[in-house]
Formats: structure tokens, C-alpha cells, sequence
């Protein structure tokens, strides 16, 4: 029951493309975020260099996972809670359902959750006929629209004012306006409805910390510390990578977290869960469940090419600095996990093949790297998906992507090691080249099979002599 | 549910086989999940302990700087009597959100006690809830009781008045954890949440904040209870247009009181 869809890159591309709203949104969203963030590492104390010792900090967690969870989940239960290891999304659906049951949960409020996305959450519990509500302003309006979030931070980014007025006026039945304020009270009003009579709360987990037995969440709107005070019972689903082994690493991670998400020094609500409330607290859930899901992760990290990715702390950082998300946007992608961070992660997850669009189409520019809070090495790891693609990979499954590239790269190679045969080549091309329409010295298109190259840009032709018919005549 | 079903078993053993980890290297490292009190550590406990006033100053200082940008209001104010004044003004001036009754709910603690608001605040027509714990452990129907009696005050009150354990001044942020009469709801639910502190309440950041939490030995025995929240402002949202707006789902004003006594 995966939520995992990939396959209209192109098309979903092109369409950002040709949209001049979403493209100043997203301009916007680069500008603010982007440089914010990478002006908000330059004022730490220690300097940018703060998310070397995080990634220092990260491996260190990764290489021990076994360590760290067996000690998160031993605190977890030490203080009430309950712990649940799902090895897959069914497995987190089904313990999530039949907790559900349990209580009797008609309404589950839901704080923004990149894993519950994953798994495929909400479409589940409706499935089974209970409400859920997106309780986070941006997921709440693509929850409303029936759409899929951009961003992982900013879902709503690619909506107008007035789209979110239209939208409000349909289906939560307010006059319409497009006032920012007054729409953001309109959730407020409604979503409150919800908070107050929800039974169950669904959160994510920014990072927890095995030492103390928590998990943490970050939030701007106070959404998430609804979601987990208000209601009777609180379900806090996690990747099996988020956590760090003491406090001590938290204060790094978090500082750096709030940093890339948002350029923040601080989330306005940053808040530890340990446990359900204590017999003598009047306020707080009755019961507490922590769900730790696998879901292809542990492949992922029995692979120590990519063992890296399991370090990504979701802040969505990579997003405002990449210059392809920039222009495509985030539902190109395909999944809430958009950006340089998608393009590893989802054919990671969801096939290498089957996402291979979403690897190719990034540049290996290397901003992302320079924007992660843990500075891991996205280029690195995309050019490592990209020779598998290249080469087919048995353990990964993957078959040659483009079976006749190989077959062009192994004439190419024999045509480079004929000296007559190249001079010949060449020479051909250069007279055929005379036909294809040309402008500014460039040539506007070419013919089939290679019409594809010059479909967005134009190429150079080749020079009437060779280099080395010049040098022959001392240049 | 203990661990046997819960799946730990096969799920660890998945992660030991990626990790390609045999079963000898399983305890290697059994101090990685507990904090280590190194010198630095040991420095910083030092220096919280020591603080002069002028440190305590600077502190103060730098809270109200970074309280600015995130529209946290600090006021300084020299003891409890100025504190009561100020929030008695303060309710005078705001009108509820959601119905016409001035209601206020408040932590059971001492400092929030001295203030002696609903004295300060009888005859006004504005009721004051405490959210008291008496007698919870005692009688199992109380607690449903006092559960059902918190939840609607917290709905029906317009402000929240809360104290903290800590305030840190370099990201505005006050610390609270969790304790009977002292629910999480209070500085969540209301239109409005106060805080009020006293001056050697307030510590840098979350550095000395965690170095507390492991290492003083009364802090720490405590922990970080079954919910720690830092709260640095007033709720926010900028997912319509990237326009700024307060008040999303949380309070949409937060004032803080600093005794400098």
C-alpha cells in the first residue's frame, strides 16, 4: 500500500515550466529560504562548519541504529509508551488501524508527517472510515484541494491567495476573501473544531533521543502540540533513521535543523515526547505509541554507497538551493519527498528504474550539499544511481535504462581509435551539417535519431577544418 | 505490549545484518547513549552556577534582543505586585476570540499563586482557573473529573498564564516541562499566553540547557518529564502566499513578565 508515484516527471515538469505564478513562487521561496538559510549557518557560533561535526554526529548514529533504537524503545517503555517495529508500511498500517479500533477513534487529527506520507496514512484510515485531518494550514488546503504537497516545508507554495479563497469558500463554506490573515483565521476556527474533538493524534518525529527515551517535534503553527495534547491517544511514526544518541547531539541537530527548514534559530514550538501523561496529570494523551518503520530503509543501509542517504533529517534545505526543484517544482517529483533529497530517496525506495527520471534530472551542481545542515553528499550519491542506470545492477535490480546508449558509446569508442575512420567521420559531418537550418552560427535542429538534443537548445556545428588539418598548416 | 511482539527482534537483527555487525560487536560501545561529563560540560555547569549580575543582565539583554523578531512582548518589571498590575491591565485591554466571557486559566505554582490574580481581579466579572491536581492519585473518578474540568477551562479561557522552568535567551525560547497542575494545555489553547519568570531563570541556550538536564543532579533527576516544550513566540504560519500571520492553531500573542527583583 505504498503512496509512492512516479512516472509523469516530464509531463509534470513541462507543466511547472509553463506556469508563471508557480515559477515566481518558487523564485520567491529560493530567494527567501535559500539564502536565509545559508546566511543562518554563517551566524552560528561555530560557523557553517557546524554541519560537518552533524554529519560526524549522524554517522555515528547510523553506524550504531541497532544500539540507539533498542535504547530509544527500552526508554520509550520505561516511561509508559509503547513501541511497535514495522517492517513495512502495511505493517505500520495495521498497528496504526488497530489502535484506532481500540479506542474507537471516529476523528484523528494529524501534525505534518513526511513518513506518513509514505505510507500512505490518510487514504488508509478513510479506507476504514475514520476522518482525518491535515492539521498543518499548508497540508490542510491540499488536503481540501485533493492534491499532493509541493514542498516539504511550504506544501501550499504553488497556491495564490485567491486560489486558497476559492477553495475556502467551497469547501469550508466562509465568504470569500483573499486575505492571508483572515483565511489563516478561517483554518484556525475550523481546525480548532477538530483539535477539540478529535480522539486520536497522528505526529511525525524531527529526531528522537535514545538516551532520554523522547521524541522531538518542531512546529511554527502549534498544530503539532495540539495533535498530541488535545486528543486521547498520540501516534508518533518515525523512520527508523531519526534518531541521535544523547542530548548533547540535539543541540547540534536541532540548531541546524530549525536553520536549513526554515532559517530559524528556533521553531516557535519545539517539544519532547516521552510517554502519555502521568495518573496525576490533568492534561495530555492517555496512551503514547511510537511506530518505528523500516519500509526499505535497512536496504538502503546495507549498502554503504548510500548508507549516507540515512542520515537526511528532512528539512527540505536542499529544496530552496536546487536549481532544478526551482524550476520544476516539487509535484514533478512525483511524492512528497521532492527535490535533490527525492531524487536519491525515492528510486532508493520506490525502484531504481522506475525513478530514474528523477536522478537524471538533476545538474550535480552541489548546492545541495552545500545546503544541508548534515552536508551529505547528494551529487555523489546521484552519479552513483546514475551508473547503475548506466550498467544495470543486479543487487538493486536495476536493468540497463537505455540498452542502445551503451550500443552508441561502444562505436563511438572504436570510431575514436581509427584515425581514418574519425577523419572520415568528421568530414562527413561537417559537409552534411550544411543542410540542417542554422542561426547565429548555431544549428537550430537536427534530424532523427538525435532531434531530441536540439528539441530545447541549439548546438554548435563543427568547425570546417579539424584542429588537426590547422596545425598541419602551422595554424 | 512488551517486546516480543512488537517485532524488535527481527527488525534490530535486519539492522545488524545491514550493518554487517557480528554478535561480538554488540556491547562494543555501551556508553553511546549516555551523556559524557567532559570539561567543557563542567565549564558550563561552573559558569550557570557562578553567574554575576551583570551576566544575568547580558542574559536578559539578549533574550529581549531576540525576542523582537519573533514578536515575543518582554517586559522587565522589578517584583510580583507590578507583574499583577501589568496583567491586570493587560486583560482590561484584550477582548476573548471566541465568546464575550473573560475567563483565564492558570498554572497551580507558587510563583503564579503570588500573583493573587483572582483577588486582583474580583468583582470585574472575569473568572480565574487555577488547574489544580488535588486528590488525582487518590480517587480514580477524579481523575476523569479533572480532565474533563481543565480541557473545558483551557477552551473556554482567552489567556493562559504559565510560569517555566527556563527561559534561554538566545532563542527567546521558555522551557517547561511537565508537572501536576501544570498542564501542557494552558500555554497552548488560550488566544494569549503570559509567561512569567524570574531573572536567574533565564540561561543562554540550549548548550546550558541540556549540560542542566544531565548533569545537576536536582534538574536531572527530574528530566525532561513526559513533555518538554520550548515556546519561543506566539504561533505562526506563512503557508498562504509566504505571508506572516500569527495565531494559526496556538496563542496569537505572548507576553513575557521577567521578576528582576
Amino acid at each position: 500500500m505504498s503512496e509512492i508515484f512516479i512516472g509523469n516527471y516530464k509531463t509534470e515538469a513541462r507543466k511547472a515550466l509553463g506556469n508563471k505564478v508557480l515559477q515566481g513562487a518558487l523564485s520567491d521561496l529560493q530567494h527567501r529560504f535559500g539564502r536565509g538559510t545559508a546566511l543562518a549557518y554563517q551566524k552560528l557560533p561555530e560557523g557553517p562548519d557546524l554541519r560537518l561535526k552533524a554529519h560526524g554526529i549522524r554517522q555515528k548514529a547510523i553506524e550504531n541504529l541497532d544500539v540507539l533504537l533498542e535504547t530509544l524503545a527500552a526508554n520509550v517503555r520505561k516511561n509508559g509508551g509503547h513501541v511497535f517495529f514495522a517492517e513495512d508500511s502495511r505493517a505500520a498500517l495495521n498497528y496504526c488501524l488497530e489502535t484506532a479500533r481500540k479506542h474507537n477513534v471516529k476523528l484523528a487529527v494529524k501534525g505534518k508527517s513526511m513518513v506518513s506520507e509514505e505510507i500512505g496514512l490518510n487514504s488508509a484510515l478513510l479506507e476504514n472510515g475514520i476522518e482525518v485531518a491535515e492539521t498543518d494550514l499548508g497540508e490542510y488546503i491540499i488536503q481540501l484541494a485533493g492534491e499532493r504537497p509541493f514542498h516539504i516545508i511550504a506544501p501550499a507554495i504553488h497556491k495564490t491567495r485567491q486560489d486558497i479563497g476559492r477553495l475556502f469558500t467551497n469547501k469550508i463554506g466562509i465568504s470569500y476573501t483573499d486575505d492571508p490573515p483572515r483565511l489563516t483565521r478561517a483554518a484556525r476556527k475550523s481546525l480548532r473544531e477538530k483539535f477539540l474533538s478529535a480522539d486520536m493524534g497522528f505526529s511525525g518525529c524531527n529526531i528522537a533521543c535514545a538516551e532520554t527515551g523522547h521524541i522531538l517535534t518542531v512546529s511554527n503553527e502549534g498544530n503539532i502540540r495540539m495533535s498530541t495534547t488535545m486528543p486521547r491517544v498520540h501516534v508518533a511514526i518515525m523512520g527508523m533513521e531519526r534518531v541521535a544518541a544523547r542530548l548533547a547531539d540535539h543541540d547540534i541537530l536541532l540548531r541546524l535543523l530549525c536553520r536549513g527548514a526554515a532559517a530559524q534559530n528556533m521553531g516557535t514550538y519545539a517539544s519532547y515526547i516521552g510517554g502519555p501523561r502521568y495518573a496525576n496529570q490533568n492534561d495530555g494523551p492517555d496512551e503514547f505509541h511510537l511506530v518505528i518503520l523500516d519500509n526499505g530503509r535497512s536496504r538502503i543501509l546495507a549498502d554503504e554507497e548510500f548508507r549516507e542517504m540515512l542520515y537526511c533529517i528532512r528539512c527540505a534545505a536542499c529544496l530552496n538551493v536546487c536549481p532544478v526543484y526551482g524550476k520544476i517544482g516539487g509535484h514533478s517529483y512525483g511524492h512528497p519527498y521532492s527535490g535533490p533529497v527525492g531524487a536519491v530517496v525515492l528510486p532508493l525506495l520506490a525502484g531504481i528504474n522506475e525513478a530514474k527520471d528523477l536522478c537524471q534530472g538533476e545538474t550535480l551542481c552541489g548546492a545541495c550539499q552545500d545546503a544541508c545542515p548534515v552536508n551529505i553528499d547528494l551529487p555523489r550519491m546521484l552519479l552513483a544511481l546514475r551508473a547503475k542506470l548506466a550498467d544495470g545492477d543486479p543487487d538493486w535490480g536495476v536493468t540497463r535504462a537505455n540498452p542502445s546508449e551503451n550500443a552508441i558509446f561502444k562505436m563511438w569508442s572504436w570510431v575514436i581509435r581509427n584515425r581514418q575512420t574519425y577523419e572520415f567521420f568528421l568530414r562527413a559531418v561537417s559537409f552534411g551539417q550544411k543542410i540542417f537550418p542554422q542561426k547565429d552560427g548555431m544549428i537550430r535542429r537536427l534530424p532523427p535519431p538525435v532531434a531530441g538534443w536540439t528539441r530545447g537548445r541549439d548546438i554548435k556545428p563543427l568547425a570546417d577544418k579539424s584542429f588537426m588539418q590547422r596545425w598541419k598548416k602551422g595554424l | 505490549m512488551d517486546t516480543t511482539d512488537s517485532g524488535q527482534e527481527a527488525f534490530i537483527g535486519k539492522i545488524r545484518s545491514a550493518l554487517g555487525k557480528s554478535s561480538e560487536d554488540l556491547h562494543a560501545e555501551t556508553d553511546l547513549c549516555t551523556s559524557q561529563l567532559t570539561d567543557e560540560t563542567r565549564v558550563i555547569l561552573d559558569r550557570i552556577k557562578n553567574r554575576s549580575q551583570t551576566e544575568r543582565q547580558q542574559l536578559l539583554d539578549r533574550f529581549i534582543e531576540m525576542a523582537a523578531p519573533i514578536n515575543l512582548n518582554v517586559s522587565v518589571l522589578k517584583d510580583e505586585e507590578s507583574v499583577k498590575a501589568a496583567i491586570v491591565e493587560l486583560i482590561r485591554n484584550k477582548d476573548p476570540e471566541w465568546d464575550d466571557q473573560k475567563s483565564i486559566v492558570a498554572w497551580q505554582h507558587p510563583l503564579i499563586e503570588s500573583l493573587n490574580l483572582s483577588e486582583a481581579l474580583s468583582g470585574q466579572n472575569i473568572t480565574v482557573h487555577i488547574a489544580k491536581s488535588d486528590n488525582i492519585e487518590s480517587e480514580g473518578i477524579t481523575i476523569a473529573k479533572e480532565r474533563a474540568w481543565l480541557r473545558r477551562h483551557v477552551i473556554e479561557s482567552y489567556i493562559g498564564i504559565t510560569s517555566a522552568d527556563f527561559c534561554m535567551a538566545d532563542t527567546a525560547s521558555l522551557v517547561m516541562r511537565t508537572r501536576p497542575g501544570q498542564g501542557r494545555s494552558v500555554s497552548l489553547v488560550p488566544s494569549i499566553h503570559i509567561g512569567v519568570i524570574y531573572l536567574n531563570q533565564i540561561i543562554w541556550d540550549l548548550k546550558e540547557l541540556y549540560a542542566l538536564l544531565s548533569f545537576d543532579p536536582e534538574i536531572g533527576k527530574e528530566g525532561l518529564t513526559n513533555c518538554m516544550t520550548f515556546i519561543s513566540g506566539p504561533s505562526k504560519t506563512a503557508d498562504v502566499e509566504a505571508t506572516m500571520v500569527h495565531g494559526a492553531h496556538g496563542p496569537r500573542e505572548m507576553y513575557v513578565y521577567v521578576i528582576k527583583g
